[in-house]
């Protein structure tokens, strides 16, 4: 992907206000997403992450602002804890992956490293197969934009560096990439623009290596203390 | 008069394949059967949309949907006869005293069960699944079938209380089909005839057919939960 390319805008969301039950939740946040890249939304736990990546995905309706996004069917969400349908691991796989045909779909199982469990039920995998599982079947759907919401919580060691080996390659694809994280080694390893998030408002948003080195809001740098 | 006496003259109806009792079983069992089908065609999708659809009449309907479980067989019975009777405005389907007519009111007695429990299970089955389907964009009739194929176990349960419900049931059928002999007669108004004449062995051997029939729906019924469990089925 040309650097031009990489500097349009994919996503964007201008004045987004999300209220429940009499609670501001989101407050005044607008953004862009740099297509192709990987942006990653950090916070503290209850910052509105989750919210935010609902919210753009279109899951959560808001009560003011505006997205600009792919239509729905170019886009893909992973979730923290995977859905998982009451099914073989096959058939669960070509329910959130539709267009693809037995061979394909068996072809994406078995680089999530669960051939052997194909044809399992798809609800007794561990919650690391479940999660890779539910990355691949997005990814096999070829997306412009993939939300990934925690993607490694509770993952060990391997998953994780299996997890975050697909994202780099769908990267490298030229799917642009928009994950929560708590990590900050991993959000240093993955990241080219932060947005950070606190009590639902967008602090700061920046170039990872600059967030990383000088964050410029105070309360990025006590983020970034804590973290 | 030895209480036994009537058992083995039970046995020995069943065992001889009496042509009666036989008959009397098959038409149990195919409107019980039929009235089932028909309610779990008609209850699941209701019940679907009911959980996962928010509408102008959604409450009066759930509230209608719940009156009905609680309704007596006798008095579906009595606005069934009243419908298919000559005078009643579908009185030109001419059903009356017919199994059409007890198939008609089994299904109007079990539709709010189906209805009912497979509301309570989609509930918690949508709201497990509505952020998937949502990012998945599915429809309107893709989120309902998926609802279903996803409930499966639960309904197979909901399908045995409908079909529990619908064989068991004796004044409902009673008022519509009139008990008629070599026609409309089925197993629970024939046990209720057979013991106002006296013939309880007859009553007897209707009654252990009854029960032989709750078994073997219940063994067919744990072996399906058991494959549904390896699906991860909470059931």
């Amino acid at each position: 992907m040309t650097s031009d390319a990489r500097s349009e805008v994919i996503l964007s969301a201008h004045g987004l206000e999300l209220v429940r039950e009499g609670v501001r939740l989101l407050h005044d946040i607008s953004l862009d997403i740099r297509r192709g890249s990987i942006t990653l939304v950090l916070g503290h736990n209850g910052a509105g992450k989750t919210l935010l990546l609902n919210a753009l995905h279109g899951l959560i309706d808001i009560q003011s602002g505006s997205i600009d996004a792919p239509p729905l069917p170019h886009q893909k969400m992973v979730f923290q804890k995977p859905i998982i349908t009451r099914r073989t691991t096959r058939q669960h796989f070509q329910f959130i992956c539709r267009d693809l045909d037995a061979n394909e779909a068996g072809e994406w199982i078995k680089r999530a490293g669960i051939a052997d469990r194909i044809d399992a039920p798809a609800r007794a995998l561990s919650g690391g197969e479940q999660q890779k599982l539910a990355l691949v079947g997005a990814l096999a759907a070829q997306p412009d934009i993939l939300f990934l919401d925690e993607p490694t919580a509770h993952l060990d060691f391997a998953a994780t560096k299996f997890v975050e080996g697909m994202i780099r390659e769908a990267h490298e694809a030229g799917t642009t990439i928009v994950m929560t994280s708590h990590n900050r080694a991993q959000s240093e390893r993955l990241g080219e623009d932060v947005l950070l998030l606190d009590g639902g408002r967008l602090v700061e948003a920046a170039p990872a290596d600059r967030f990383f080195s000088a964050p410029q809001h105070p309360l990025a740098k006590q983020y970034l203390d804590h973290l | 008069m030895d209480i036994l006496n009537p058992f083995q003259i039970a046995l020995s109806l069943l065992f001889s394949g009496d042509a009666e009792l036989m008959s009397i079983i098959g038409l149990s069992l195919s409107v019980s059967l039929t009235a089932v089908v028909t309610s779990l065609v008609i209850g699941l999708p209701l019940g679907a949309i009911l959980a996962a659809y928010r509408f102008p009449g959604r409450t009066p309907l759930i509230v209608i949907s719940n009156t009905f479980l609680g309704m007596p067989p006798v008095v579906i019975g009595l606005l069934i006869y009243l419908l298919i009777s000559r005078a009643g405005p579908l009185g030109f389907m001419g059903i009356l005293y017919t199994p059409a007519a007890m198939m008609l009111a089994q299904t109007v007695l079990v539709l709010p069960i189906s209805i009912a429990l497979s509301r309570q299970a989609f509930e918690s089955l949508n709201a497990e699944y509505a952020p998937l389907f949502q990012s998945l964009g599915l429809g309107r009739t893709a989120r309902i079938s998926a609802l279903v194929f996803e409930a499966r176990a639960v309904l197979m349960t909901i399908a045995l209380a409908c079909f529990g419900r619908a064989i068991s049931e004796v004044g409902a059928v009673m008022i519509v089909g009139g008990n008629i002999r070599h026609s409309t007669r089925v197993m629970t108004t024939s046990i209720a005839l057979a013991t106002s004449m006296g013939e309880l062995a007859f009553a007897m051997a209707l009654g252990i057919v009854l029960l032989l029939v709750a078994f073997a729906v219940n063994i067919a019924s744990q072996l399906l939960r058991n494959s549904f469990r390896n699906l991860g089925h909470d059931v």
